[in-house]
């Protein structure tokens, strides 16, 4: 059946949980290009490099009944006590989720929170912004 | 084994100069005593971005093959080297002056990803 995807529709995961109150997520990847054109060429060519995928997300600051706020698990790789900072095992696991009744379409990465930000304005809901890069190769891809 | 036959994704050439030997006399006039007939010293870069490991390891054989900076040979007869260039092949080349290249170094291999490298190798012409 034909379908549309609304943001609905969309579920970010970490650590196979679904985070609540997220109010947008973006995944990109990208692909670096080596040029390859020689001196008697006159169309560029190249060859693949190395991918990468990076990303972004918000969530609203949100307490659920049992008193677990949304955003620790992704906050706390940055926001930290101590001077050891953030270790290879800072890692996040996102899961990218777009639903389609019982199927699901799923990016499923491993990643560090390269900037996490969260702040309070007058008449406006708390809200976290969230960037980070992917490390490794992604370990579920069922989009298509 | 010959010089590689690719491509350069770059190349400068410097066309040397003859053997000429320069003194200034003291009311400042300059002369100039020619002792050869053959322009010498050319040299030649040329540099290979993003080619196979294994079209790099042929640069690595061939330095291996001639004794690194030790023993002379030509590359004037390949188009390759010379590609991309519209002017008189001799004129960017050592052949036509008595010339032979040598390396002026190793070859230099920069590893860019799994199976890709660039190449760099630098030549000076010598009689």
């Amino acid at each position: 059946m034909a379908k549309v995807y609304t943001g609905r529709d969309g579920v970010l995961q970490q650590g196979g949980t679904t985070l609540a109150k997220v109010v947008n997520f973006q995944l990109s990847s990208n692909l670096e290009t080596l040029e390859t054109t020689t001196l008697n060429e006159n169309i560029r060519s190249y060859v693949p490099g190395v991918a990468g995928y990076s990303g972004s997300a918000t969530l609203l600051y949100y307490k659920d009944d049992s008193g677990i706020i949304n955003t620790t698990n992704v906050l706390n790789k940055l926001y930290k006590t101590g001077t050891d900072g953030v270790s290879s095992s800072d890692t996040v696991e996102l899961t990218f989720r777009w639903i389609d009744g019982a199927d699901n379409n799923d990016i499923k990465l491993t990643a560090y929170i390269t900037s996490a930000s969260i702040g309070a304005a007058t008449g406006d809901i708390v809200r976290a912004e969230i960037a980070f890069q992917g490390t490794g190769a992604l370990s579920t891809v069922t989009i298509s | 084994m010959a010089f590689p036959s690719l491509v350069p994704t770059s190349r400068s050439f410097e066309s040397g100069d003859y053997p000429v030997k320069t003194f200034k006399a003291q009311n400042g006039k300059e002369h100039r005593i020619l002792y050869g007939s053959n322009r010498t010293n050319m040299k030649l870069s040329l540099s290979y971005a993003n080619i196979t490991d294994a079209n790099a390891e042929l640069f690595l054989d061939h330095y291996d093959e001639v004794q690194g900076t030790f023993q002379t040979f030509i590359i004037g007869g390949l188009e390759e080297s010379r590609g991309g260039w519209k002017g008189n092949k001799d004129a960017i080349g050592a052949g036509s002056h008595g010339n032979n290249y040598r390396y002026e170094g190793p070859p230099q291999v920069a590893q860019v990803r799994p199976g890709i490298s660039t190449v760099t190798v630098n030549l000076i012409g010598v009689l």
